[in-house]
């Protein structure tokens, strides 16, 4: 997949409100392979809606969503899976990490699907985060901070046209954001990935192409 | 998928899902040893030789005083056989023919050219398909007559405990019976004629002495007056015994069935009706068990919905996400299947004792065995349908 196109998109709630200005909603816009965005918001402008739509589980908006020219909204469940497996990584706001589960657990969940990252490599990961010694560990004894590493490395866990990244810093320190931010870098790279980050403030310490306001 | 059902097995009410087991157990073990005992008792009440053979029956008019006198014929009309064959409940209707000659009967050793017992005789004959046995020489040749008997077995009975017993004469068995000397005086139309007899076998049906059709036409042919002649009785072959309205319709037409047949077959038909009620009690059961899971199953679905959407978010198909869950449906409705199987054939061990007492060996399992696969096959269907429906369903996220 190389571009993923926004058409006069709006989600439902907003209907009515187009007087807003927004670098995203009501216009053109392109998210093309290879490059980085950084949508900064306020809180309640549509941040994850927009995430939500990109990975299909939500369809209430007006517009067009298209991937490489394709209605998103024509796409199969079949279709989905294999997006949501082998094109776009997502990090959801929430994480949405298996309480009852590891730390190694919640990876292997994902990377014995896509079967992309070999357990040294996945080591590796946690090492640079700082979390290897908590591989064994309830996810629900970790801190919020420990959580949200766990959550990005299992999000790299597959092949990746586009990382979507929503809100991946909100719990980590300035250390950690910036190793966050070589790690997802250097993924997309490898890769030839696009990333498309959210924040409430531009604290993010990827650095972007451009810069959208929402 | 060991991760998948660690993750998701944890809201599985135990409790729930044993009660499920327990009542489709119940449910249908029942169903299916009613069907298995309705199999294995069908031939005691079906066997053609069995004490309680019950889809034949003989039917006369009533002999009634006021018709004696009027010299009414008390035979069946061509018009009325076509009303009994056009009745629901039968199958075929066999005619009686009876011999329309004089005829003697001698049997026992000749002492000076005289036989010890002579009697005057009467044939009948009937389609062989009305027959209870089949014996071997069941012909007739002119040209070497020989005239092949069967007799009822009250018969036999009626000499050997009550004739013979009252005289001091030997018993005879059926064997000796059939090795009984016996000869025929037929005379008629200018005619008489005598030629050896023997009894060929015995019938529990036909309360009657009966000689093959062959024998009947060529008999009368020679022998009668040529009269066309209508049958005293007639023998049904009826497809549900037992039914009342054959009661209701023989009472209507002054009609008597020979023997006790009818309360066999009343016997068969409550029966019948009584493992219905059963059945329906066991199939009820088995609905109400089956609500019990399919309950269960979307109380799960739903305190596991979130779970199922993360799974759903990283990637897995909702046919992956569900896969613990079928499993789960198909290995406890496998288990009770077997298990109802295996009930099923332990009590027919025990009922089949007595039902062996009886001269049965019992029917076959397939049927038993069919019907508990297809109902489970049928719950389980619709456990996996309610399973895929729930998990579509939580594709997309409210907002």
């Amino acid at each position: 997949m190389n571009e993923i196109t926004l058409h006069n998109t709006l989600p439902a709630i907003f209907a009515g409100r187009d007087d807003t200005p927004s670098d995203v909603w009501l216009t053109e816009l392109a998210f093309e392979r290879g490059h980085h965005y950084l949508i900064t918001a306020e809180s309640g402008t549509g941040k994850s809606s927009l995430c939500s739509y990109l990975f299909g589980y939500r369809i209430d908006y007006s517009g067009t969503i298209s991937f490489d020219g394709k209605d998103i909204r024509s796409l199969s469940i079949a279709d989905w899976c294999r997006i949501r497996s082998s094109e776009i990584a997502y990090l959801p706001q929430d994480m949405r990490l298996f309480n009852e589960l590891t730390t190694l657990e919640n990876i292997r969940l994902k990377n014995d699907m896509t079967g992309f990252k070999s357990d040294a490599q996945i080591d590796r990961m946690l090492e640079q985060l700082g979390i290897a010694d908590k591989r064994d560990t309830l996810v629900s004894r970790l801190s919020i901070g420990q959580q949200q590493r766990v959550a990005i490395v299992r999000t790299l866990c597959q092949p990746a046209s586009f990382i979507l990244l929503d809100e991946p810093v909100s719990h980590l320190d300035v250390a950690n954001n910036r190793i966050l931010a070589d790690l997802v870098t250097a993924e997309a790279k490898a890769q030839g990935a696009a990333i498309i980050a959210t924040s409430v403030g531009n604290n993010v310490a990827i650095t972007v192409d451009r810069h959208l306001a929402l | 998928m060991g991760l998948m059902w660690k993750l998701l097995r944890k809201n599985v009410s135990r409790a729930q899902l044993v009660g499920f087991a327990v009542a489709n157990l119940i449910g249908l073990s029942i169903v299916i040893l009613a069907i298995q005992f309705y199999t294995d008792v069908k031939p005691v009440f079906n066997d053609e030789e069995s004490f309680i053979s019950k889809d034949f029956l003989i039917i006369s008019k009533s002999v009634t005083t006021a018709g004696a006198i009027m010299g009414n014929s008390g035979a069946f009309t061509d018009a009325e056989v076509a009303d009994l064959e056009r009745q629901p409940w039968c199958r075929r209707v066999g005619r009686f023919v009876s011999s329309e000659y004089s005829t003697l009967a001698a049997m026992g050793v000749s002492q000076n050219n005289r036989r010890a017992m002579r009697t005057q005789f009467f044939f009948e004959s009937i389609p062989s398909e009305f027959i209870d046995i089949d014996p071997d020489e069941w012909e007739f040749d002119p040209e070497n007559p020989e005239v092949p008997v069967i007799v009822s077995r009250d018969y036999l009975s009626l000499y050997n405990f009550g004739f013979a017993a009252a005289q001091g004469l030997p018993r005879v068995s059926e064997g000796q019976a059939g090795n009984l000397p016996m000869s025929f005086t037929l005379s008629g139309n200018g005619h008489s004629d005598v030629m050896p007899g023997r009894i060929v076998g015995f019938s529990n049906r036909l309360n009657t002495i009966i000689v093959p059709e062959q024998f009947m036409r060529w008999s009368n042919d020679r022998y009668g007056d040529g009269r066309p002649q209508q049958p005293l009785r007639v023998a049904l072959e009826v497809s549900r015994p037992g039914d009342v309205k054959i009661d209701e319709y023989m009472k209507e037409h002054n009609y008597e069935i020979a023997g006790d047949k009818m309360s066999s077959s009343k016997a068969y038909y409550f029966m019948t009706i009584i493992i219905s009620i059963v059945i329906i009690v066991g199939v009820i059961i088995s609905l109400l068990s089956f609500f019990v899971l399919m309950l269960s199953i979307y109380l799960l679905l739903q305190k596991n919905t979130r779970k199922l959407q993360d799974l759903l978010l990283l990637g897995y198909s909702p046919a992956q996400v569900s896969k613990p869950y079928r499993l789960m449906v198909i290995s406890i409705n496998a288990t009770v299947l077997l298990v109802a199987i295996l009930l099923m054939i332990v009590a027919r061990v025990y009922y089949m004792d007595t039902l062996s007492q009886l001269g049965t060996k019992g029917g076959s399992l397939l049927p038993a065995i069919i019907v508990a696969v297809v109902i489970m096959a049928a719950i389980t269907i619709g456990n996996l349908l309610a399973i895929r429906r729930k998990v579509a369903a939580l594709w997309l996220h409210k907002s």
